[in-house]
């Protein structure tokens, strides 16, 4: 098993933020390459930055979560979403065929990416927690303590804000521009999307994820999705250019989403 | 070599439990899960590329007439975390593609698994569990 050394930048504010990470960011889960490739590394205590924070820094194995209502080894869904009548009518409805904005390219917004096989790095500062996520070397950063924007432009990603409780993380994120879909399958939501997540290192080597999905438009009550995230300290991100070569849009195999 | 095809004889259901759902994009919005398509021929060409990789190869049928053919693969990524590269296929290796036919009726697949006439799987391997698999080649 090999691993491409990390070759890209992602944009020039990227780098910039990350450049601003480094005197305060504690490195050492985030090895530049493996020793050993293959090796288990030994579990232990989840580490703890300089503050005191447990340290969620490192790139993350994620399971893939094509639909968040089914209960699997890999994840804990619910199993009957709690549809409005007009969620259900956007899930009946649905036809990936008639435009899946992600065969385009369009970013996959928050809890597309969160769903999506490839792994994340996770960087962290008492300031500011950044997800990167290998799918289409997209990032989001999360401040600390900070407030939602107020009247800002809806995003794909919406408008973080994080805060520890004990030692999980949370992330409250609104605002979201509601042309994403919440997993491959195609679970609807709307503009009014509220996402609740919580990221725990349980151990040196795991992350216990639970989010709730709050949409009063699209469900009558807020429902959960847990799963496990696992450390691959023998791994690197790697570059991750949809347009590269997207043949089944460029081709036409497949439709580009609704405008 | 040949092209066979055939229609399968199970529920959309059946199947759809076990099909990919691609992480690019749904399986759904480009191929038809009840056009199973089997494929030998020759490689003539590979995309390693982002975000699928791209396998092109011709087959003949009985009259000796022949087919272009291209079939989606893995993403790069999982599949060099995977232990594959570039190299794992030439041009010219006979192999046997089985996949699902895209909608739009042209020659192009959505490959399941990718073998050798040694009976090899090239591209093997899942993002889901990130080791050395024996399973055939999602469509990430």
């Amino acid at each position: 098993m090999q691993t491409r050394p990390l070759s890209f930048i992602p944009s020039a504010a990227l780098a910039l933020f990350v450049a601003s990470l480094a005197p305060t960011v504690a490195f050492g889960q985030v090895p530049g390459a493996a020793a050993e490739v293959g090796a288990k590394p030994a579990n232990g205590p989840a580490p703890r930055t300089p503050d005191g924070k447990p340290d969620l820094s490192g790139l993350w194995q994620r399971p893939y979560v094509p639909d968040m209502t089914k209960t699997t080894k890999n994840q804990e869904g619910t199993a009957d979403l709690p549809f409005t009548d007009a969620g259900l009518k956007a899930w009946k409805s649905y036809d990936a065929a008639n435009g899946d904005y992600t065969g385009s390219c369009l970013p996959f917004g928050l809890m597309r990416s969160m769903n999506s096989p490839d792994p994340i790095q996770i960087m962290q500062s008492p300031k500011y927690v950044a997800l990167l996520y290998e799918q289409n070397t997209w990032f989001h950063v999360i401040p600390i303590d900070k407030q939602h924007h107020e009247g800002a432009t809806p995003t794909w990603f919406g408008d973080s804000v994080g805060h520890w409780d004990g030692d999980t993380l949370v992330v409250d994120t609104v605002n979201f521009n509601g042309r994403t879909r919440l997993d491959t399958i195609g679970h609807p939501h709307s503009d009014a999307l509220h996402v609740m997540e919580r990221f725990t290192r349980t151990d040196a080597m795991h992350i216990a994820y639970e989010v709730t999905i709050d949409d009063p438009k699209t469900f009558t009550k807020p429902w959960t999705n847990k799963r496990t995230f696992t450390l691959r300290p023998d791994w690197e991100i790697m570059e991750y250019s949809c347009e590269e070569n997207n043949k089944d849009l460029y081709e036409g195999h497949i439709k580009p989403p609704p405008r | 070599m040949r092209v066979k095809q055939a229609v399968l004889g199970v529920g959309v259901g059946v199947l759809a439990a076990t099909l990919p759902l691609v992480a690019h994009h749904s399986f759904a919005a480009e191929f038809d899960a009840t056009k199973s398509v089997t494929l030998q021929g020759v490689v003539t060409k590979l995309d390693w590329t982002n975000p699928h990789i791209w396998v092109y190869l011709d087959t003949k049928d009985e009259s000796g007439a022949v087919a272009h053919w291209q079939c989606e693969g893995g993403p790069p990524n999982t599949l060099t975390r995977n232990g594959w590269s570039k190299d794992s296929l030439k041009i010219g290796d006979q192999v046997t593609v089985d996949g699902f036919r895209a909608k739009d009726g042209t020659n192009t697949c959505n490959a399941r698994s990718v073998k050798l006439p040694s009976g090899k799987s090239v591209f093997a391997g899942s993002a889901e569990d990130g080791g050395p698999s024996k399973r055939a080649a999602p469509a990430q």
